[in-house]
């Protein structure tokens, strides 16, 4: 019997072609509902600065905390569930775990906590869950809604998990933890149990200049923008430009134009997706008013994340790839590329 | 919502990216320019797979000297030989090395943005 052994990683890449004022383009939702962004990269040809209203706004994406040590039976502490999880918008995950490796903890701001055990760890938590869709070495994904009326304070289910958490399977991780309304004031009393550090997030700005870019990005094949895009994010671009080269072939995707600059800015750390959302919006703005034809936004999700959109399940494989692009063009019109790995059940 | 298009990984189009195949050399101080890096690669095609191996298309998308990361661009065809090659270099001029396979995607743009290398502390 013979086995292909030129199985190459595999991928899913959904194309969508909508447009802002159509009320059922899926962007608003996909947007919302990835709640743990680890970066966003912004390219915008023909433009050599931000305007004040868009920096403003690259740099107004609030402050995460990283959280060392901490039990995950924290998350069902009275004072943190009335505080933080009863009120919603507090997003967590687990930091430097490795999904398929470890043990992952999820908080998502609809106070579902999600956790991806392995088979050992599973049975000791005693609390019911499914076996993980891809069946990586015996996995179990168990998912709590620490609001529903069983999970309060005293109750049966709450208290089950709570002697599952404390003394039966006492998890402790790095927590990565970001509130819509500032950690700080919300999460007083839990951060002043721990050691902790406030983290802004990283904004990186480079400009670009004589840019090799396709002549029209919206009429390339899907593979060759991402390409393209990626090409730019790593600085590649740069060598781009011989199709005969020894070192690489690798040349600009289509007809092509050089932009004079190119505006690539990229932020990356705990990012919360309402703050991509008013990205979005402010770079169509920016769009109206500029002589930039189009811009592209992309927003990788983290690698180990426990969950994908629609809070499916999320695993890694050989690449836990889960990101999203937006091409915008002037007027309404945009164009999604949204790309899942095999071991991500998101179905956008 | 118009024009909805889905299209799965098409093999015809697939690229496959490794990223920052890094040979771990016995002595430090040996310097590989981007062309002896690529070189280097190919002579462990050949000595792999003989003639076909080497005629195998790649590219070096970007190298650092410093740190001989690269980017490799190969078709998803090639990924396996190309893998197993840098795989069983053992030895650069005489001295020890071995490669090291950082992230492997059939997105370049994928690459870079990896959150395992978020580093915070």
């Amino acid at each position: 019997m013979s086995v292909d052994v030129c199985e190459a990683p595999h991928c899913q890449l959904v194309c969508e072609n909508s447009s802002f004022l159509d009320e059922e383009n899926s962007l608003v939702s996909l947007v919302q509902q990835l709640h743990f962004n680890y970066k966003v990269s912004l390219l915008i040809p023909d433009c050599s600065s931000a305007p004040s209203h868009l920096d403003s706004v690259i740099n107004s994406f609030s402050s995460f905390v990283l959280i060392k040590n901490m039990p995950v039976s924290e998350f069902i502490d009275k004072d943190f569930l009335e505080t933080a999880v009863y009120p919603g918008s507090v997003c967590a995950l687990s930091y430097r775990t490795r999904i398929g490796e470890d043990n992952c903890v999820a908080l998502m701001p609809n106070g579902r906590l999600r956790l991806s055990l392995d088979r050992h760890s599973y049975h000791l938590l005693g609390i019911e869950g499914k076996v993980s869709k891809f069946r990586s070495k015996g996995r179990h994904i168990v998912s709590v809604d620490l609001t529903d009326s069983s999970m309060a304070p005293g109750g049966r289910g709450y208290d089950r998990l709570l002697s599952g958490l404390t003394c039966r399977l006492p998890l402790t991780s790095d927590f990565l933890l970001s509130h819509q309304q500032g950690v700080q004031s919300c999460l007083k009393s839990l951060l002043s149990r721990y050691d902790w550090s406030e983290l802004r997030p990283e904004v990186s700005t480079k400009v670009l200049h004589q840019l090799t870019c396709p002549s029209d990005l919206g009429s390339c094949d899907a593979y060759s923008v991402m390409d393209w895009l990626g090409a730019v994010d790593a600085g590649i671009s740069s060598s781009i430009g011989s199709s005969s080269s020894f070192l690489s072939t690798y040349t600009c995707p289509g007809p092509q134009r050089m932009a004079t600059t190119a505006l690539s800015i990229s932020v990356s750390g705990f990012l919360l997706p309402h703050h991509v959302q008013i990205l979005i919006m402010e770079v169509r703005q920016f769009l109206e008013q500029s002589s930039s034809p189009w811009a592209s936004l992309t927003v990788h999700g983290f690698t180990d994340n426990v969950v994908s959109c629609c809070e499916n399940e999320h695993g890694r494989l050989r690449g836990g790839v889960n990101f999203y692009t937006l091409l915008m063009s002037k007027g309404h019109d945009y164009k999604l590329l949204i790309v899942t790995g095999s071991h991500d059940s998101c179905s956008p | 919502m118009k024009g909805v298009s889905t299209q799965k990984k098409s093999t015809g189009y697939q690229r496959v990216v490794l990223k920052n195949s890094a040979p771990v050399l016995e002595n430090e101080s040996t310097r590989l320019s981007a062309v002896e890096f690529k070189q280097f690669i190919i002579t462990g095609l050949k000595i792999l797979y003989g003639e076909v191996g080497a005629a195998l298309t790649f590219d070096v998308l970007k190298y650092d000297e410093d740190s001989r990361t690269a980017f490799l661009r190969v078709p998803s065809r090639g990924l396996v030989k190309l893998w197993s090659s840098l795989t069983l270099l053992g030895s650069y001029q005489d001295q020890a090395c071995a490669f090291r396979i950082l992230q492997v995607s059939p997105f370049l743009l994928a690459l870079t943005g990896n959150s395992r290398e978020l580093q915070l502390d």
